[in-house]
C-alpha cells in the first residue's frame, strides 16, 4: 500500500489486491486504515520514480510504434495506426503487449479504439477490449462519467443533476450542457466519439527513417550488435539514396528482453550513408559505453533510426574510381573521436573580431564549425590589402584559459613592466620587457562599471633564462584604493 | 615466464641499454677516443640486435651529408650516391625522407634532418618551457606546410597539459608560423588513455600534415610499446608525429630522435638602424639532441624567422651579418641612440654636406635642418 500526503493528511494513494480485499479504498486516511488493520504495510509515494518508470515503459513501447505519449501519471497512449499488421493484427498486437507486460511483472489494462478518448475509456473501464470504429457510442453509454476524462468538479455537478452515465450525458441536449458545464465536457465527448480530432503528442520526435530487426534469439555480444548495425545500415542506405540524403544524426535502440531500452546516438559532421562508416561510428560509441550498457539477458529488437538527415552531395570519382577527399577522412575521424569522447572532443578554432585576446578565438566543436572558409586565392590577382590590419600585434602561442594571478613586488616605473615576479611559487627575473599594449574592455558588449572590467596593460617579458611571457596589469595605479593586480596570460615561443 | 615474455623483457632491456648508452653520450667528451668507444658500442648493439649497423662514420659537421654514405644493405640494388642512410629494419631511406630544419649544424648532426615519417620526441625540462617546446614543434610543422599541401594539423593534448601550460592560441600561431586557424584541429582528452587512443587513430591518417601529441610528466602508459605503436603508424602514413613531453624524464622510446628544447634569449629586434636595444626579437630555441641513432650529442641555438618561415642558426647568422656589414660598410641611417657611445657612421652621408657631427645622437639642431634643405635649393 502506498500513501501520499494530501490536504495535510496521509492518505492512501494506491493499494494492491490484498489491501483491496480488506475493504481499504483510495483516498482513505492512513490513520483510519491502520485503525482497521494494524498490520498493513505503508510505503511513502515517490512520484518521481513513478514517472521514470513510466518513461522507461514508454521507451519500451517504442517497439510497437514510434508515436508513444504519456498520459497523466499512470497511462500511455500508443498511436498504432498502420502498425498493427506488423504484429499480425489488432488482437495479436494487444495480446503481445499484454503478455510481454505481464512477463515483466506489470498489471496492465489495455484498450484499442479508433479515438484516444474511447481507447482510454475502454482500457480503464471495460478491460482489454478492442472497440471497432463507429461503436464508440455503444462502448461509452453504460460507463460512468469518469470515463469521459472530465474533471471531478464537472462530474460532481453532472451527478447532482442526475446524469450518472456517459450515455445520459450523450442523450441530453447539447446547448444547455455547454451553457451549464462549459465547453470542455462537450469537447471530451466529441473527441471520444470521433467527431473531433484529437492529436496524441508523442514524447520523442519521429525519426524520418528507421529500420529494425526482431530477433528470435536475443543477442548479447558487442560484435553481434555491430554486425547487426551494419546490416541495418545497408538497408537504410537504399532509403537514404532514394531520398538523396545522408544521415546527420543516428540513433541505435536496443530493446532488452526484460524491457529496458538503451538508446545510443551518434552525430556526424557530414551527411553519411556508407554502412561501414556507420558501423565504425557505433563501434566507437559502443566501446565508450561498454561500462554503461547492461546487456542482461540480451537484446531481442535492434532498431537503427535516422534522427536527422541532410542533402548528400555526390562526388565525382576520378578515372581510377577513387574520390580523393581529405576533408571526408578528417570528418570521419572527428566523428569517431566524438562518438568515443564526447561532443567537444575535436575542436576547431574560429577567429572572432574582438580586442580581448581570450575572446578573439572561439573554439567550436568540429561538426559545428564552418566547413569551408575562403576560396583559395588566385595568384594573378592583386591582393586586397585594405582589409588586413596594418599593425599586427604580437600574440602568444599559448594562452591560459583563465589568467593566472602573479605577485609583482616592484616595478621600475609605476606604469612600467615589473622587475621580477612570482608565478606558481617560482621567482622570475625580468631581463627585457616590451610594452605596454593597452587593451581596453569592450564597453559595447557589457554594461559594466569602471571597476568591473579595468583596462589591461600587456607586457612582453623575457626572463633571465630566455623564456618569454605575456603579462598584464589590470587597472592603473592611483585609480582606486587597491593596487592594480598582475596576471600571467600567455607564453610566447 | 613464457618465451614470448622473456623476449619482450629482453627487448625492453636492450632498448633501455641503448637509451642509457646514448644518454651517456651527452656527458661524454667528444674526443676521438670516446668516439671510437661509442662506435664500437654501437656495432656491438647492432650485432646483438641482429640488424645491420647503421651509418657508423662520424657525421662530419662540415662535410656534405650524403657524400660518404654507402648503403650497407646488400640486397638493395641502388647506387650509393642516391642514398642517405640505412636504418634499422633494412629500410633504405630516400633523401626526401628527412625534414631539413635549415640549420646546417643541426641537419648535419641528424644526418639530413628529422625523419619525416616517424615519431619524434621533443622534450622540455619543465612545464614553463612549454612555449619553447610548442614553438619548436610548430616551426617544424610550418616547414612541412611550406613544402607540402595545406593539410590540417591536429594537436592532441590532455586536459592537464592544456590547463598547466595554456591552450594553443590560434592568433599567435598564425602570426608566427603562418598556420591558418582553419588548418588547426585540437583534441582535448580528459585522460591520458583517451589522448593516446586519439593519437594512434590520428597517426595513421594521411589527410593530416602533422600530428602533435602533448603529454605532461612521465606517465606509465607512455612506454616503449605505446611509442612503438605511434612510430609504426607514423611511418606507414609517411607523416611525422611529434610527441611533446613537458617536464618528462628521458625514458626508453621508439622514436628515432629525441630533442631537448629550452628557450634561448632572443636577439633584439632588427631595425633599419640596427638592433633595437632592450627589445625582444624573434623566437630563439636551444636544441640539444637527447637521442638519435646517428648523431652525436650536440647543442644548437636556432632562431625562427617568422617572415621567411625558416630557421637560422644563431652562430651562422652573426657571421653573415658581419659579412653583410663588410660588404656594405655605409650605414644607411645613423643609429641615433640617446646617450653615450653613439655609433659613428662610417663614410660620408650622401647628398647632404656634413655639418658638425652627422651621427651625433640627439635631435638634429636647427642648423642641421637648414643644411638639409640647402642642396635641394641649389639643385
Amino acid at each position: 500500500m502506498i500513501s501520499h500526503r494530501q490536504a495535510n493528511a496521509q492518505r492512501i494513494a494506491a493499494l494492491d489486491e490484498r489491501a483491496e480485499a480488506l475493504h481499504l479504498k483510495r483516498g482513505m486516511g492512513i490513520a483510519d486504515a491502520r485503525a482497521m488493520h494494524p498490520s498493513i504495510d505503508v510505503v511513502e509515494a515517490d512520484p518521481e520514480a513513478d514517472r521514470r518508470l513510466l518513461e522507461s515503459l514508454a521507451d519500451w513501447c517504442d517497439r510497437y510504434t514510434p508515436l508513444v505519449a504519456i498520459d497523466a501519471a499512470d497511462g500511455l497512449f500508443l498511436d498504432v495506426t498502420g502498425c498493427t499488421h506488423l504484429f499480425g493484427g489488432e488482437r495479436a498486437m494487444l495480446d503481445d503487449i499484454l503478455s510481454r507486460f505481464f512477463h515483466q511483472g506489470f498489471d496492465v489494462r489495455a484498450g484499442l479504439a479508433a479515438t484516444p478518448g474511447a481507447a482510454w475509456a475502454a482500457a480503464r473501464f471495460s478491460g482489454d477490449r478492442i472497440v471497432p470504429g463507429g461503436e464508440e457510442e455503444a462502448l461509452l453509454a453504460p460507463l460512468p462519467l469518469a470515463a469521459l476524462r472530465i474533471g471531478p468538479d464537472i462530474r460532481a455537478s453532472l451527478e447532482s443533476v442526475g446524469l450518472r452515465t456517459a450515455g445520459a450525458v450523450m442523450a441530453a441536449p447539447r446547448a444547455p450542457l455547454a451553457r451549464r458545464f462549459g465547453t470542455s465536457l462537450l469537447l471530451r465527448l466529441d473527441q471520444a466519439l470521433g467527431r473531433l480530432d484529437e492529436a496524441v503528442s508523442p514524447r520523442l520526435p519521429v525519426a524520418p527513417l528507421s529500420v529494425e530487426r526482431h530477433l528470435a534469439e536475443p543477442i548479447m555480444l558487442t560484435d553481434e550488435i555491430e554486425r547487426l548495425v551494419k546490416m541495418l545500415a545497408t538497408t537504410l542506405k537504399a532509403d537514404l539514396e532514394r531520398r538523396g540524403e545522408g544521415a546527420r544524426r543516428l540513433a541505435l535502440l536496443l530493446f532488452r528482453v526484460d524491457g529496458a531500452v538503451s538508446r545510443i546516438a551518434v552525430g556526424t559532421s557530414r551527411p553519411l550513408r556508407e554502412p561501414l562508416l556507420i558501423q565504425k561510428l557505433f563501434h566507437e560509441r559502443l566501446a565508450a559505453l561498454e561500462q554503461d550498457i547492461d546487456v542482461g539477458y540480451g537484446f531481442d529488437l535492434v532498431r537503427l533510426s535516422v534522427l536527422s538527415a541532410a542533402a548528400f552531395d555526390m562526388q565525382q570519382a576520378d578515372l581510377t574510381g577513387e574520390t580523393r577527399d581529405d576533408g571526408a577522412d578528417i570528418a570521419l575521424f572527428a566523428d569517431r573521436i566524438r562518438a568515443r569522447l564526447g561532443e567537444s572532443a575535436v575542436l576547431k578554432p574560429v577567429a572572432v573580431e574582438s580586442h580581448l585576446p581570450e575572446r578573439a578565438v572561439a573554439m567550436l566543436p568540429y561538426a559545428e564549425a564552418p566547413q569551408r572558409v575562403s576560396p583559395p586565392k588566385k595568384p594573378g590577382k592583386i591582393q586586397d590589402t585594405s582589409s588586413k590590419p596594418v599593425f599586427r600585434p604580437e600574440r602568444p602561442i599559448r594562452l591560459f584559459r583563465s589568467p593566472e594571478p602573479i605577485e609583482v613586488p616592484a616595478t621600475e616605473m609605476p606604469e612600467g613592466p615589473p622587475l621580477n615576479f612570482r608565478w606558481r611559487r617560482a621567482l622570475y627575473r625580468v631581463a627585457r620587457a616590451e610594452g605596454p599594449e593597452r587593451i581596453a574592455p569592450e564597453w559595447w558588449r557589457e554594461a559594466a562599471g569602471p571597476e568591473d572590467a579595468p583596462t589591461r596593460d600587456y607586457f612582453r617579458i623575457e626572463d633571465s633564462d630566455g623564456r618569454r611571457y605575456w603579462l598584464y596589469r589590470q587597472g592603473l595605479y592611483g585609480a582606486s584604493q587597491l593596487p592594480p593586480r598582475w596576471f600571467m596570460h600567455g607564453v610566447f615561443a | 615466464m613464457t618465451p614470448l615474455d622473456s623476449s619482450g623483457a629482453l627487448w625492453n632491456l636492450l632498448e633501455h641499454s641503448r637509451n642509457n648508452c646514448e644518454w651517456k653520450l651527452t656527458v661524454m667528451a667528444t674526443s676521438a677516443v670516446a668516439r671510437e668507444t661509442v662506435f664500437a658500442l654501437r656495432r656491438q648493439i647492432a650485432k646483438i640486435e641482429g640488424t645491420l649497423p647503421e651509418r657508423l662514420q662520424a657525421p662530419a659537421g662540415a662535410a656534405p651529408v650524403d657524400a660518404d654514405v654507402t648503403p650497407r644493405d646488400p640486397t638493395a640494388d641502388v647506387t650509393p650516391g642516391d642514398l642517405t642512410i640505412v636504418r634499422r629494419g633494412l629500410a633504405v631511406a630516400p633523401p626526401d625522407a628527412f625534414l631539413r630544419t635549415g640549420a646546417e649544424g643541426l641537419d648535419a648532426a641528424l644526418s639530413g634532418g628529422l625523419p619525416k615519417a616517424a615519431l619524434s620526441e621533443i622534450h622540455g625540462a619543465a612545464t614553463r618551457d612549454a612555449g619553447a617546446v610548442a614553438g619548436f614543434a610548430l616551426s617544424l610543422v610550418s616547414l612541412i606546410l611550406k613544402q607540402g599541401p595545406r593539410l590540417p594539423v591536429l594537436w592532441i593534448g590532455t586536459a592537464e597539459i592544456f590547463r598547466e601550460a595554456g591552450f594553443p592560441y590560434a592568433r599567435g600561431l598564425h602570426r608566427l608560423f603562418g598556420i591558418e586557424p582553419e588548418q588547426l584541429l585540437f583534441s582535448e582528452a580528459p585522460r591520458l588513455l583517451d589522448a593516446l587512443w586519439t593519437a594512434e587513430e590520428a597517426a595513421r591518417m594521411t589527410a593530416l600534415a602533422a600530428v602533435i601529441l602533448e603529454i605532461r610528466g612521465s606517465p606509465q602508459r607512455l612506454d616503449l610499446t605505446a611509442t612503438r605503436r605511434l612510430h609504426a603508424r607514423a611511418r606507414s602514413a609517411g607523416r611525422p608525429v611529434f610527441l611533446l613531453r613537458q617536464a618528462g624524464e628521458p625514458e626508453p622510446t621508439a622514436a628515432p630522435v629525441r630533442l631537448v628544447l629550452s628557450a634561448a634569449p632572443s636577439a633584439p629586434r632588427e631595425t633599419i638602424a640596427g638592433p633595437l636595444a632592450g627589445s625582444i626579437g624573434r623566437p630563439a630555441f636551444t636544441v640539444s639532441i637527447g637521442k638519435s641513432r646517428t648523431a652525436l650529442p650536440g647543442q644548437f641555438t636556432l632562431e625562427w624567422n617568422p617572415d621567411e618561415r625558416s630557421f637560422e642558426e644563431r652562430r651562422a647568422k652573426e657571421g653573415r651579418a658581419r659579412q653583410e656589414r663588410a660588404a656594405n660598410p655605409v650605414a644607411v641611417v645613423s643609429a641615433s641612440r640617446r646617450g653615450k657611445n653613439p655609433a659613428p657612421a662610417s663614410g660620408a652621408v650622401l647628398a647632404f654636406p656634413t655639418v658638425g657631427s652627422p651621427a651625433a645622437g640627439d635631435q638634429p639642431s636647427p642648423g642641421e635642418r637648414a643644411a638639409h634643405r640647402r642642396p635641394r635649393r641649389a639643385g
